[in-house]
């Protein structure tokens, strides 16, 4: 029996061409896994908004045909209804959370819905042995990393009880082991019967779980799997479809967990890090601040006393979410004052502030560096002598001449990553670092972010790169440098650099 | 300690009143301070010294310079500058540090279930509540927005005071609208805005220090008001 009916259904967004649907016909059985996957804008999220209702009642637009979910009939349904009924884990934990601590945000459907209290404290309990949520219990949803965040959100989509489950690029943000919790989390409701809906890119660790995979194509479901024939798909066929690969390799998994076995290799041509120790918590003290040491050991978040960057190359730097990657960016380009360490490039010493003028970090989230009203504007913004011609040429480099005078907020995500770039290349730094560039991007995506940073690289910069992404690292990084707890696990070249 | 969201908003209120009318007499000062130090003891009580002291010290300073070095007879740029300072921060600031503890300490969920016990409406509570939960998102954003710019050198803004305004809050107001637009959505998904009654896994209790705290609150009101408009 049909749980989820989709008939003919053609869908556009109020203003904006991205993401609509041109003929949906899909049926999804009770007890069924079904992936979507395809490019950003192929109309994967639509779909998903469409099964929990955000389309038509929130997210407003021309639409067509007849949408069924389990009873109800989307259209005339109010959102509040479907609450029991589906449930959807959004992409970006920082949006979806209600409440400021872990405990209220579980119980949140349900009171919504009117539960009694003790019903209520039956399931949180139920929720918090199955998914094994005792140490997240009774925090400040701030104070968690990406990973515990998406399950909070898994929890409290469960607390419902919907026999409907939607997961929307649920894997962006999180590293690893935090895909393999979900993934974990995925079986279990897999095997209480859930019907489970996926849209997302990476897809290796879904291969076991889904039962049928659709293929979006510019609004249309271009293509159609059985979970067999999708595992069976070779790497060619996949690559054909700019899908993100099925099967990771095992040397990649320990690069990007930060197990490798190897050590430090040694660089030629290099530049020093000295004494860069920092840690969240102070010391406390009266008037003085005690500077963060060696020796404080286990206190300290970033602890490492000499390091060689290579020069002119691109670095990926891994390990597990909160070891301490985003730490050691934001000490190295200077923007902890408290950590003292120094870069030495040519002979030449850069400690404190000084920092902030050879390096330049492109932050994961670029709405938050993107100022003024034009992107020529913003480009300008960086140049010490404000040359309108190199500000042209770095725009004509990045596929943004053409948007010169568009407003920044104004381009798609992609495009205002690249105004980014545009603007650390126009800052003339020496070291420019990124902050997890490719969470959260297709395929494609993915490859141009790449093939930017080897033109970064090529032109004499040395980029180093945070990140959780296999796919980048095999793509273009020449370097990988472990992260663990803090220190500096090991630092090898890329075997599996495929650099044409 | 803890104590009920209604103490703590009845407190909000009264400490608002009671700051917001002049004092005149020494009586007066005295039930105002009284009543400045109650929010200051109770950031104690909850380990946060740090900002306990902060708050303290920036109030006694505020009030010693506007007692014993500025008067009606205060000449000059500088004195007239400090006696703006000074009284703002001794007017505004008891109602502040109030507000900062409350919403410090206060869960959201106890917060809904404190307006459920008043009968306030869903509506009502709900919006208040989202207030609540985006003072710590806007504060995480404005500090990336602020990392961002000392990357960029702008802090100053290239010494335009308007432009300085300009880069801190349109990339502030962009990601806080999105965010409120993606939270309400998952929002509406969990069933908010139903017809149905919401219930609460919280239960509130009124106990021995929030009629302790309420009663003294409302006796230094009664107080205050009865020497100043009445005696």
């Amino acid at each position: 029996m049909s749980i989820v009916e989709l008939e003919n259904i053609i869908f556009q967004y109020k203003g904006s061409k991205d993401g609509s649907l041109n003929n949906i016909n899909l049926n999804v059985e009770k007890g069924q896994t079904v992936l979507l996957c395809g490019a950003s804008g192929s109309g994967k999220t639509s779909i998903i908004r469409l099964i929990n209702g955000l389309i038509p009642h929130y997210y407003s637009g021309e639409l067509e045909g007849e949408i069924r979910v389990a009873g109800h009939d989307i259209k005339k349904t109010e959102l509040h209804e479907l609450a029991g009924t589906v449930g959807t884990v959004f992409q970006n934990p920082r949006s979806q959370f209600f409440s400021v601590d872990t405990d209220g945000e579980i119980v949140f459907g349900p009171e919504n819905i009117g539960l009694d209290p003790k019903e209520i404290k039956a399931r949180l309990n139920d929720i918090v042995v199955e998914m094994n949520l005792d140490e997240i219990l009774g925090r400040s949803i701030f104070d968690l990393s990406g990973g515990q965040k998406q399950r909070i959100a898994c929890a409290s989509v469960a607390a419902l009880l919907p026999e409907i489950i939607l997961l929307d690029e649920p894997s962006s943000n999180l590293d690893f082991d935090s895909i393999e919790l979900l993934r974990g989390i995925i079986m279990e409701w897999k095997r209480q019967g859930k019907t489970i809906i996926i849209s997302e890119h990476r897809l290796w660790y879904l291969k076991d779980a889904v039962d049928r995979v659709i293929y979006m194509e510019n609004g249309k479901m271009a293509r159609e799997w059985t979970g067999e024939e999708f595992v069976a798909l070779s790497e060619d066929e996949v690559k054909s479809y700019k899908l993100r690969p099925i099967v990771l390799e095992e040397e990649l998994i320990r690069d990007i967990r930060g197990e490798s076995k190897a050590s430090l290799c040694s660089v030629e041509d290099a530049i020093e890090l000295k004494d860069f120790y920092f840690s969240y918590k102070k010391h406390p003290y009266i008037f003085l601040k005690k500077h963060f040491k060696e020796s404080d050991g286990d206190f300290l978040n970033l602890n490492i006393q000499s390091l060689s960057i290579p020069k002119g190359k691109i670095t990926g730097l891994v390990g597990p979410n909160g070891t301490g990657k985003s730490t050691f960016l934001r000490c190295l380009c200077g923007l902890e004052h408290d950590c003292r360490g120094k870069i030495i490039s040519d002979g030449k010493i850069y400690k404190g502030r000084d920092r902030l003028k050879i390096c330049y970090m492109v932050m994961q989230d670029v709405n938050h560096q993107l100022f003024t009203d034009s992107v020529k504007s913003e480009v300008m913004l960086s140049m010490k002598d404000k040359d309108e011609a190199r500000c042209d040429e770095i725009l004509e480099s990045l596929g943004l001449a053409d948007y010169k005078d568009t407003h920044p907020m104004a381009l798609s995500g992609g495009q205002k990553q690249r105004v980014a770039i545009a603007s650390a290349i126009a800052s003339d730094a020496e070291i420019l670092l990124f902050d997890e560039p490719t969470s959260g991007l297709d395929y494609s995506h993915m490859e141009k972010v790449s093939e930017l940073l080897q033109q970064l690289a090529s032109s004499g910069a040395s980029v180093i790169v945070s990140t959780h992404d296999p796919e980048l690292i095999s793509e273009c990084c020449d370097y990988v440098l472990g992260l663990n707890h803090g220190k500096v696990v090991y630092l090898k070249e890329n075997s599996k650099q495929q650099r044409r | 300690m803890k104590l009920d969201p209604r103490t703590k908003l009845f407190m909000v209120f009264v400490v608002s009143l009671v700051a917001m009318m002049s004092a005149t007499t020494p009586l007066l000062w005295g039930i105002r301070l009284t009543i400045t130090i109650i929010p200051i003891i109770l950031l104690v009580t909850e380990k946060k010294y740090a900002s306990a002291l902060r708050f303290f010290l920036a109030y006694a300073i505020a009030f010693v310079l506007a007692f014993y070095f500025l008067s009606e007879k205060s000449e000059g740029i500088i004195s007239s500058l400090l006696i703006g300072y000074c009284g703002i921060v001794v007017q505004f600031m008891p109602a502040m540090i109030t507000a900062w503890y409350v919403i410090r300490t206060t869960k959201i969920g106890e917060f809904m279930s404190c307006m459920q016990k008043m009968h306030i409406p869903d509506g009502i509570a709900v919006s208040l509540a989202v207030v609540m939960r985006f003072f710590p998102t806007i504060r995480e954003e404005y500090s990336s927005i602020n990392d961002a710019m000392r990357m960029r050198g702008v802090m100053l803004g290239g010494g335009n005071v308007l432009r300085m305004f300009e880069f801190r809050m349109i990339p502030l107001l962009f990601s806080c609208v999105n965010i409120g637009e993606e939270l309400s959505a998952a929002a509406i998904t969990r069933g908010l805005g139903g017809d149905t009654k919401r219930s609460s896994v919280i239960e509130l209790k009124l106990g021995f220090a929030d009629y302790l705290l309420m009663t003294f609150l409302t006796a230094a009101t009664v107080i205050f008001v009865m020497y100043k408009y009445f005696l």
